[in-house]
């Protein structure tokens, strides 16, 4: 496969990503006339001319490079919508605005096969990037929090791509912290000062059982 | 086991400490400031670690702090862990730390190590995802293996994020296709 990942560095290269993102549906307006098609991931169709249907992404792309349909962008998409998300995104430091999970490579497959079936296409297109970059700031702000005592990271609505960038890095970097933080290297007297809470509350929940 | 393959691994083994033999050894000429070919009782000699670990485990000698985790090392590093040069102390900063602690009895090398990851990770973080270009960084030159490696995990999954977004060939022609048949006449 031409874009297989190399085992060591992640689970998956940005090109099976954009394969996963393909199963993902659009709607799109045919032109022609074609009897439904039974995949094993559903059922398509029938096609009419001038009447809107429901198909995965890569059957849009194939039918679009055909002339045999235009692809009606998600809502999402329009230019209003991302506006309102970059503002969203710029405003809360912590929080993600929820986009589709697989936004960054829809857009990108959206914007090199269907340019002319996207109103604004340029404006579109930046508006993406910006919220991308955005996005991707606060992520690494995030990152910043990883200490020893915290042995995994929440962060809600982030998207495929942005995970699969980071997971290599988070990945070995809690391992550094769970190998650094281990029984044997840090000795019991170190941790007295975070023992002595949970013994009171142990205490605490036996006096209440009485 | 697990790392008996592991490259790394072999090279943190390599590591020289310093040792003071409680046995007097003959016949070994691992002590080059000697005359003859014996060790007496009570000479210090540098070993490779994987050496120094089995001799002390036989009794033999004991191992002295090695100079990576002494008072200025650990004083450097509470100051601005940062901008410590750890790479030219001890490439292997951290992996050879959690080898050596249990053996010299110095509890305080674990807490050390996890002060100064925990503080240079986060140089590490902001550099790795935004460095434009990757051997550029002066940075790169004080970074241990261990957060070289975190580093270049980071950084080849931005470039290769940057180079799925800019395209470039979409598909990959099998080497087997256009070639051209040899006519066989």
């Amino acid at each position: 496969m031409a874009g297989q990942s190399d085992p060591h560095q992640s689970l998956f290269s940005a090109e099976e990503v954009e394969f996963i993102a393909e199963d993902e549906t659009v709607e799109i307006i045919p032109n022609l006339r074609m009897d439904a098609l039974n995949f094993i991931c559903g059922d398509f169709g029938p096609f009419f001319p001038q009447i809107a249907t429901q198909v995965p992404l890569w059957l849009a792309v194939a039918l679009k490079k055909r002339g045999k349909c235009t692809i009606r962008p998600p809502q999402w998409m329009s230019v209003e919508k991302l506006t309102q998300v970059l503002e969203a995104e710029r405003d809360s430091q912590r929080m993600f605005e929820q986009l589709p999970f697989h936004y960054v490579e829809i857009s990108r497959l959206l914007f090199d096969h269907a340019r002319d079936d996207i109103p604004d296409v340029y404006m579109a297109r930046s508006l993406i990037e910006d919220i991308r970059d955005v996005r991707f700031h606060k992520v690494e702000t995030n990152l910043e929090t990883l200490t020893e005592r915290a042995f995994a990271l929440k962060i809600n609505n982030l998207s495929a791509m942005e995970v699969n960038i980071v997971r290599p890095f988070v990945g070995r970097a809690l391992q550094a912290f769970y190998k650094h933080d281990s029984l044997e290297l840090i000795p019991d007297q170190e941790r007295v000062s975070d023992r002595r809470p949970q013994v009171a509350n142990n205490a605490t929940r036996r006096h209440l059982r009485r | 086991m697990a790392k008996f393959y592991d490259m790394d691994d072999i090279i943190t083994d390599e590591e020289v400490v310093s040792v003071v033999f409680e046995k007097a050894a003959c016949g070994v000429g691992i002590d080059p400031s000697s005359e003859t070919d014996s060790v007496e009782v009570g000479s210090k000699v540098e070993l490779p670690f994987w050496l120094a670990h089995e001799l002390q485990l036989r009794q033999a000698v004991s191992m002295n702090v090695p100079t990576c985790f002494n008072q200025k090392t650990r004083l450097e590093i509470q100051a601005d862990s940062a901008c410590v040069d750890l790479r030219s102390r001890c490439p292997f900063f951290y992996e050879f730390g959690c080898k050596i602690a249990p053996l010299v009895g110095v509890r305080t090398i674990g807490p050390l190590l996890l002060s100064a990851f925990k503080s240079r990770y986060k140089e590490v973080l902001t550099k790795a995802h935004t460095a434009a270009f990757p051997a550029a960084s002066k940075h790169l030159t004080i970074l241990t293996k261990e957060e070289t490696n975190l580093y270049e995990a980071a950084q080849s999954s931005m470039t290769a994020f940057k180079r799925w977004r800019m395209g470039g060939p979409r598909f990959q022609r099998a080497s087997v296709l256009g070639r051209k048949r040899k006519s066989t006449d």
